[in-house]
């Protein structure tokens, strides 16, 4: 039935939240399309701070945000958002903020026309609406442009008018699903101010990424999704640890090779060494940063000329690969 | 929220309106809707064209009993000579030999001479109607079987008799009654209410009224769900329902504003250049009113339905087509057989029977007029625009009075709209969006 009163308060008019309740629950939530899992055995409850959801394409982390969002019906398990039902009920969606993943926009709208418009939906009139388009714009930092049509936007910009939409009304919960793809190194310095600014101010932030790095300049708190699992959850700096053990390889692409090899060798982190071919290295190391501290000093010292170095490992692929196979690389 | 007064205005202002509005601008940005909108302006158009063309040529009057004619020469046209009693076909057999002379009378003193004198009063299956204006059915030679052709025991008369199967009058004229009226006027006056319940029924309330919201309305869910733009309205606090419902409101505010827009300017054309004593015919306005109000509801109704099947499946189109010819099939039985039951599952049926409502109420004598038509049946002209009008006029199948059905069958179309939208609603609302 429609909302004859047009707050915004969803379906059950009396709505109020379960305050008892995380903002983000999930009970062994499972979703299959067919026989295929997208998320199998999902547990997990969210509350507070800014916690980044890490995962490969695929792995899960949009299906779980439209699980949330209530886009889609859980095949199995308990979703509940404040306590209540997004499936079932909207309302709770007055506390929430989502970004989707998606890159279509209404093109042909302004940012302040399309966030006010959307406001509106949260139950504020058109005068209210402009106000808070007009302060959630400039949160975002786009005020200085909140005036051209999105289609003239770069990709950085859409999704900053994307997230201004997502903080109207203030939302204690706020859901980014990959922010940060497609944006230029400014775009996502200012995207990741927002969302620590987000943090700071108290609101339970939720953001995917499947960029380890950009995860770790945001929030130490991370949830690993990989194939639909849950796979780590919890403090980043616990599972760097962990990952710290992982055996990591330095390839370095030089004139003379070998001749690095035995500069490098001494190191005490190094315990291993092998040339793939004549022009390349490779290195054996359980401490990445301390090899890294070392090597800039080795090679100018020796007068060795390089042309690459590259930490092969060192990617979410990689970490979820010694995650899943239980070590060993 | 601060504690302001929740006024009516204070309420749609917000998330109806904004969607509402919302839409409207989406419609308006889009190269499709002003391509549907056009080729339905043009298709309607051309229709009015062969309209303007045929009032503005006009119709010309035809001699239908032949007795303006001079087969033998002398100057004195046949109905005058049948007068005097003088042998048209004979030159030397004519009035002006009499005494005293009679000087002849012009040609056209003879056409269009014994108009239409038909009347029904009271319920009586069988009537006797009709006057003899010329004369010439009452002439003292004939003998009185001559003059009772349709052997009803009154000379001179037309009969009446009411054929229950069929629901209407069987004309049955004696001959040389009311056997040559002004074709032109008759003509004139039957094509045009013909155009105007015909482009009325076919042009707007089945064209218009189907197929913009055939190409509008499907989409309305469907495209947002496709390009994931529905993401950004269902993140809010509204439910799908609503969403659905605010979607249409906002189609209706474009689709209906073109309707009315259009449907005026067809009054006002049809207006001017129809045939009228006056200089505008005012009492087409009603009929008119009915055509757009009637085209709005199927619009409406059709609307709903559309967006529901455009929710339901990807392909919803494919859907709305069969439903589409279904109706196409109604509106043609509903001409012929408005009584029929079968109508009552369409939605044009219904939409038409505001049309019809309205005719029966505007033109009260419509049933009389087609009835005229009929005594002509051996000729072209007038015969074929009363069987046109005959054709695209119905009384309402419900019974009762025009403004009964009217009301009536407004009431269902809102049924109808009201059940597609909850059918759409709850098909929206157990969709997986991704």
């Amino acid at each position: 039935m429609p909302d004859f009163d047009q707050e915004g308060k969803g379906e059950t008019q009396a709505w109020q939240p379960d305050l008892s309740a995380p903002a983000v629950l999930l009970e062994g939530v499972s979703k299959s399309y067919g026989r295929i899992f997208a998320l199998s055995n999902i547990t997990m409850a969210l509350n507070g701070g800014v916690t980044g959801v890490l995962g490969m394409n695929g792995a899960g982390k949009s299906t779980m945000f439209k699980l949330l969002m209530g886009k889609l019906k859980p095949s199995q398990g308990k979703v509940r958002l404040f306590g209540t039902d997004p499936w079932k009920n909207p309302a709770p969606y007055a506390r929430v903020g989502f970004v989707p993943e998606h890159e279509k926009m209404y093109d042909w709208m302004t940012a302040h026309q399309f966030v006010s418009t959307f406001a509106r939906l949260n139950g504020l009139t058109r005068a209210e609406a402009m106000l808070e388009a007009d302060r959630v714009l400039n949160f975002v930092g786009l005020a200085d442009v909140a005036h051209k049509k999105i289609g003239q936007y770069s990709k950085g910009m859409r999704q900053r008018a994307k997230i201004a939409h997502a903080l109207v009304n203030d939302p204690e919960l706020i859901i980014l699903d990959e922010p940060l793809q497609g944006c230029d190194p400014l775009a996502r310095t200012t995207i990741m101010n927002v969302i620590r600014e987000l943090g700071r101010m108290g609101r339970t932030v939720i953001v995917s990424s499947h960029i380890l790095q950009e995860i770790e300049r945001i929030t130490e708190q991370i949830v690993i999704l990989h194939n639909g699992r849950l796979l780590a959850l919890g403090n980043l700096h616990a599972i760097r640890e962990k990952l710290d053990q992982i055996p990591h390889r330095i390839t370095i692409e030089a004139d003379d090779a070998k001749a690095l090899a035995k500069d490098v060798i001494d190191m005490d982190e190094v315990y291993g060494i092998s040339f793939p071919d004549k022009k390349n290295l490779s290195i054996q190391t359980h401490n990445l940063g301390a090899i890294h501290a070392q090597l800039p000093a080795a090679i100018v010292n020796n007068g060795h000329r390089i042309h690459t170095i590259d930490n092969p490992d060192d990617d979410l692929a990689s970490i979820l690969g010694y995650l899943t196979s239980g070590g060993g690389l | 929220m601060e504690a302001k007064p929740n006024t009516i205005y204070r309420a749609l202002d917000r998330k109806a309106a904004a969607i509402t509005e919302f839409t409207m601008r989406q419609y308006r940005t889009k190269a499709s809707t002003w391509v549907v909108l056009g080729v339905g302006l043009v298709a309607i158009s051309l229709v009015l064209l062969i309209y303007v063309d045929v009032m503005s040529t006009g119709f010309e009057s035809i001699d239908n009993d032949g007795d303006s004619e001079d087969p033998d020469g002398d100057g004195y046209p046949t109905g005058q000579e049948n007068k005097y009693g003088t042998d048209p076909y004979m030159a030397t057999s004519n009035p002006g030999l009499l005494r005293p002379s009679i000087e002849p009378e012009p040609a056209s003193n003879y056409i269009d001479e014994d108009g239409f004198d038909i009347s029904i009063s009271g319920t009586a299956s069988a009537q006797s109607t009709g006057y003899d204006d010329d004369g010439d059915c009452r002439e003292s030679d004939r003998t009185n079987s001559q003059k009772d052709t349709n052997g009803n025991g009154i000379v001179c008369d037309i009969e009446l008799r009411y054929n229950q199967y069929q629901g209407d009058w069987d004309v049955d004229a004696d001959r040389y009654v009311d056997e040559d009226p002004d074709d032109a006027a008759y003509a004139a006056e039957a094509s045009h209410m013909a155009f105007v319940l015909g482009i009325g029924k076919m042009g707007f309330v089945l064209l218009l009224g189907m197929f913009l919201p055939l190409f509008l309305a499907t989409g309305l869910i469907r495209e947002e769900m496709n390009d994931g733009t529905m993401h950004f309205m269902l993140a809010k606090p509204i439910a799908r329902t609503e969403v659905f419902l605010y979607r249409i409101l906002g189609y209706l505010g474009i689709v209906w504003p073109y309707f009315i827009a259009i449907g005026l300017l067809f009054a006002l054309i049809s207006g001017f250049i129809g045939p009228s004593d006056g200089f505008f015919r005012f009492q087409d306005l009603g009929v008119w009113l009915a055509i757009i109000f009637a085209t709005m509801m199927a619009s409406f109704v059709y609307g709903m339905l559309f967006c529901a099947l455009g929710t339901m499946w990807r392909f919803g189109i494919v859907l709305a087509i069969p439903f589409a010819a279904w109706e196409l099939g109604m509106c043609i039985v509903s001409m012929g057989a408005p009584e029929a039951a079968i109508l009552r599952f369409s939605v044009i049926g219904w939409a038409l029977m505001i049309v019809d409502a309205a005719a029966v109420i505007v033109w009260p004598n419509m049933e009389l007029f087609i009835l005229q038509g009929q005594t002509m049946e051996d000729f072209g002209l007038i015969w074929s625009t009363s069987n046109a009008l005959n054709f695209f006029y119905s009384e309402p199948g419900v019974g009762g009075s025009g403004l009964v059905s009217a009301v009536f069958a407004t009431v269902v179309l809102l049924v109808q709209g009201a059940v597609f939208w909850l059918v759409g609603g709850a098909i929206f609302k157990g969709k997986e969006i991704e």
